[in-house]
C-alpha cells in the first residue's frame, strides 16, 4: 500500500539554521505515529512542510502521494491542528467551525455533528474567548474532523491538558485509528504518547534519529518488560528457553530484549497465569532522552 | 470561489468588529454633516462645490471598508486563524480573491450607510435653513456612484495592504497616516503627483471639481488600478510567504 505521508530529503533552512534536515520517513496506513523530539528539534517546522504552510528549501513533502496544495479540498481528506490557539476570541465556536466548513462545501449538520463528537455542543454558541484551553484544544479537533478526514496531524496536542483531557484524547486517537485511519501526532515528551502510538519518529536538531515501533524501540534499547504472575519460576524457565534473559524477584519477572507482546504469547503458550504485564517507563523515557541527547562538540 | 467568499463573509459578519466600524463610520459621517450644516453660513451652503463636499463626506465609508479589508487579513495572522483558512483552502490566491469579493459586498454596505447620512441629513439640514439644492442630477449621480464603487474598491485596496504588511497595528496606522497625512501634504505641495494618490482619486472620482483633480473617470480607473496593484502584491507576497 501506497505510504500516506512521505518526506523525502526534507530540508528547511532559515538562513544559517538548517531546522530540518534531509529528514525521510514514510507513514503507512491505520497506523498511530508519534513525531518525536526535544523543543526546537524541527517537529512543527516538518509539519508545515507537510501541510503546505511552508515551502522546503530543497526535498519534498507529500501526503497521499502530493504536496498537500495540489490536493483538491484536502480538508476532505486530512484534518490537522497546528496550535491549540488558533481562533478569534470574538467568534463562537461553532461560527468559527462555519467559516472552514462552508469554504469546502460542508454542511452544517457536520458542524453540529463534530461539536458532538468534541462534546462541545453545550458551549457552541458562546465566545470563544470563555472558552477554557481544553475546549479550544478540542475545538481546534473538531475543526480537523469537519471534513471527515482519513489523516489526522496533531502538532503537540497534549499541551496543556488536565489528565482527563489526555485520556479523552487519547481514547479519541485510538478509536480514529481503530477504524483504519492514520494519525501523526507530535510530542515533545515520549510518555505523553508512548500508550497510544504504535510507531515512534524521533528528531534530534533536524535529524531523524530513531524510527521504529514502539515495542521494537523499547526491547532494542533493553527498556524492561515487568511481569507478574504468580507462576514467575515457571514463567522465567520458559523464557529462557525461547532464550530471552529473565530475572525473578518474588513474584515478579524484569525481563530484557522482548516485547510486551512476545511475553505474553510464551505465557499463554506455557498456560501462565499473568497479573501485570507492562513495559518499563520510566526506561522508554530513558531511551528517548538518551536518543536526544546532543552530542559532546 | 463562491464558497470562500461565503466564508470570507461569515468571518465579517461573525465577530463584532465590523458592527463597531460601522458605529464609527455612522459617528464620523453624522458629526462632520452635522458641524458642516449647521454651522456653516447660508451663503457658503449656498454653492455648489460646498454642498458637494458635504453631501461627499458618505465617502468617509471608504476608509472603514480599507480597515474591514485590513482586519480581514491581519486578524487572520494575529489571532492565527489563517493556518486553518490555508490548511482548508491551500490556493492562497483564492483565499485572497474571496476577502476582495467579501470585503467588496462589505465596502457596499458601509458605502450605503454613509450615502444614506450625508446626503440625506445634509439635505434635510439644507432644506430646513432654507436653501436650495444646488447640485444637478447628474452631480448626485456622480457622487453616488464615487461613493459607492469607490469605498467597495478601497475595501480591496485594504486586503492588498493587510495581505502586504500582514502586523494589523502596522496596517492600519499606516493606512490612516497615508490617507489622512502623506496624501493631503502630496496633493498640497506637487498636486500634479498628489491627485494619482488612492484618496485624491476618490475625490475626482466623485464628481469633486478642485483645479488639480483627476477627472470623474480618471480618478475611477486610477482608484480601481491602485485596488488591483494592491492585491497583485498582496497575493505574490502570500503565495511565496511561510505561514509560521
Amino acid at each position: 500500500m501506497a505510504p500516506v505521508v512521505r518526506a523525502e530529503s526534507l530540508t528547511k533552512r532559515f538562513g544559517k539554521l538548517t531546522a530540518v534536515d534531509n529528514l525521510s520517513f514514510a507513514l503507512e496506513p491505520g497506523t498511530i505515529t508519534g513525531f518525536l523530539g526535544p523543543n526546537g528539534a524541527g517537529k512543527t517546522t516538518t509539519l508545515r512542510m507537510l501541510l503546505g504552510l511552508a515551502t522546503p528549501s530543497a526535498g519534498q513533502a507529500l501526503i497521499f502521494e502530493r504536496p498537500y496544495a495540489q490536493i483538491e479540498r484536502p480538508a476532505l481528506r486530512i484534518g490537522a491542528v497546528l496550535e491549540a490557539t488558533d481562533f478569534h476570541p470574538g467568534r463562537s465556536g461553532r461560527n468559527h467551525l462555519r467559516t472552514l466548513s462552508q469554504a469546502v462545501g460542508i454542511p452544517d449538520s457536520r458542524v453540529d455533528e463534530v461539536l458532538r463528537v468534541v462534546e462541545l455542543d453545550g458551549a457552541a454558541r458562546r465566545r470563544v474567548k470563555g472558552y477554557s484551553l481544553g475546549m479550544r484544544q478540542r475545538l481546534g479537533l473538531a475543526a480537523a474532523l469537519l471534513g471527515d478526514p482519513e489523516l489526522l496531524v496533531l502538532d503537540e496536542p497534549a499541551n496543556g491538558l488536565d489528565p482527563e483531557g489526555v485520556r479523552w484524547l487519547r481514547d479519541f486517537l485510538r478509536s480514529f485509528a481503530g477504524s483504519g485511519h492514520t494519525v501523526l501526532v507530535s510530542s515533545h515528551v515520549l510518555a505523553e504518547v508512548a500508550q497510544t502510538v504504535d510507531h515512534v519518529l524521533i528528531i534530534n536538531r533536524g535529524k531523524l534519529v530513531r524510527e521504529s515501533r514502539l515495542d521494537e524501540l523499547t526491547a532494542t534499547i533493553g527498556g524492561a518488560v515487568i511481569v507478574r504472575s504468580p507462576q514467575a519460576e515457571q514463567l522465567g524457565d520458559a523464557l529462557r528457553q525461547a532464550e530471552i534473559e529473565a530475572t525473578t524477584q518474588d513474584h515478579r519477572l524484569l525481563v530484557h530484549g522482548t516485547t510486551t507482546e512476545r511475553v505474553g504469547e510464551i505465557a499463554a503458550a506455557a498456560g501462565i497465569v499473568l497479573h501485570e504485564l507492562r513495559t518499563e517507563e520510566s526506561s522508554l523515557e530513558e531511551v528517548f532522552l538518551e536518543l536526544t541527547a546532543d552530542e559532546p562538540t | 470561489m463562491i464558497a470562500q467568499a461565503r466564508a470570507e463573509l461569515l468571518k465579517i459578519r461573525s465577530t463584532r468588529t465590523t458592527l463597531g466600524l460601522a458605529l464609527g463610520l455612522v459617528a464620523i459621517v453624522l458629526l462632520f454633516v452635522l458641524l458642516t450644516a449647521l454651522l456653516s453660513s447660508v451663503s457658503d451652503l449656498s454653492q455648489t462645490e460646498n454642498q458637494r463636499s458635504l453631501f461627499g463626506i458618505g465617502s468617509f465609508a471608504g476608509v472603514f471598508a480599507a480597515l474591514a479589508g485590513i482586519m480581514l487579513v491581519t486578524g487572520e495572522f494575529r489571532f492565527g486563524t489563517i493556518r486553518p483558512t490555508f490548511l482548508f483552502t491551500p490556493r492562497r490566491s483564492v483565499v485572497l480573491i474571496a476577502k476582495v469579493i467579501a470585503s467588496f459586498l462589505a465596502g457596499l454596505v458601509f458605502a450605503a450607510i454613509g450615502e444614506v447620512l450625508s446626503v440625506g441629513i445634509g439635505a434635510l439640514i439644507l432644506n430646513e435653513r432654507g436653501i436650495s439644492l444646488a447640485l444637478g442630477r447628474h452631480g448626485y449621480e456622480l457622487m453616488t456612484l464615487g461613493t459607492i464603487v469607490g469605498t467597495a474598491l478601497w475595501g480591496g485596496i485594504g486586503v492588498g495592504v493587510g495581505m502586504i504588511v500582514r502586523n494589523q497595528v502596522g496596517a492600519i496606522i499606516g493606512l490612516l497616516a497615508w490617507g489622512f497625512v502623506v496624501e493631503n501634504l502630496l496633493f498640497a505641495l506637487v498636486p500634479g503627483v498628489g491627485r494619482l494618490t488612492p484618496g485624491q482619486a476618490q475625490n475626482g472620482f466623485m464628481g469633486l471639481t478642485d483645479a488639480h483633480l483627476l477627472s470623474p473617470a480618471a480618478g475611477g480607473a486610477v482608484l480601481l488600478a491602485w485596488a488591483v496593484c494592491l492585491c497583485g502584491a498582496g497575493a505574490a507576497i502570500a503565495a511565496r510567504r511561510d505561514v509560521s
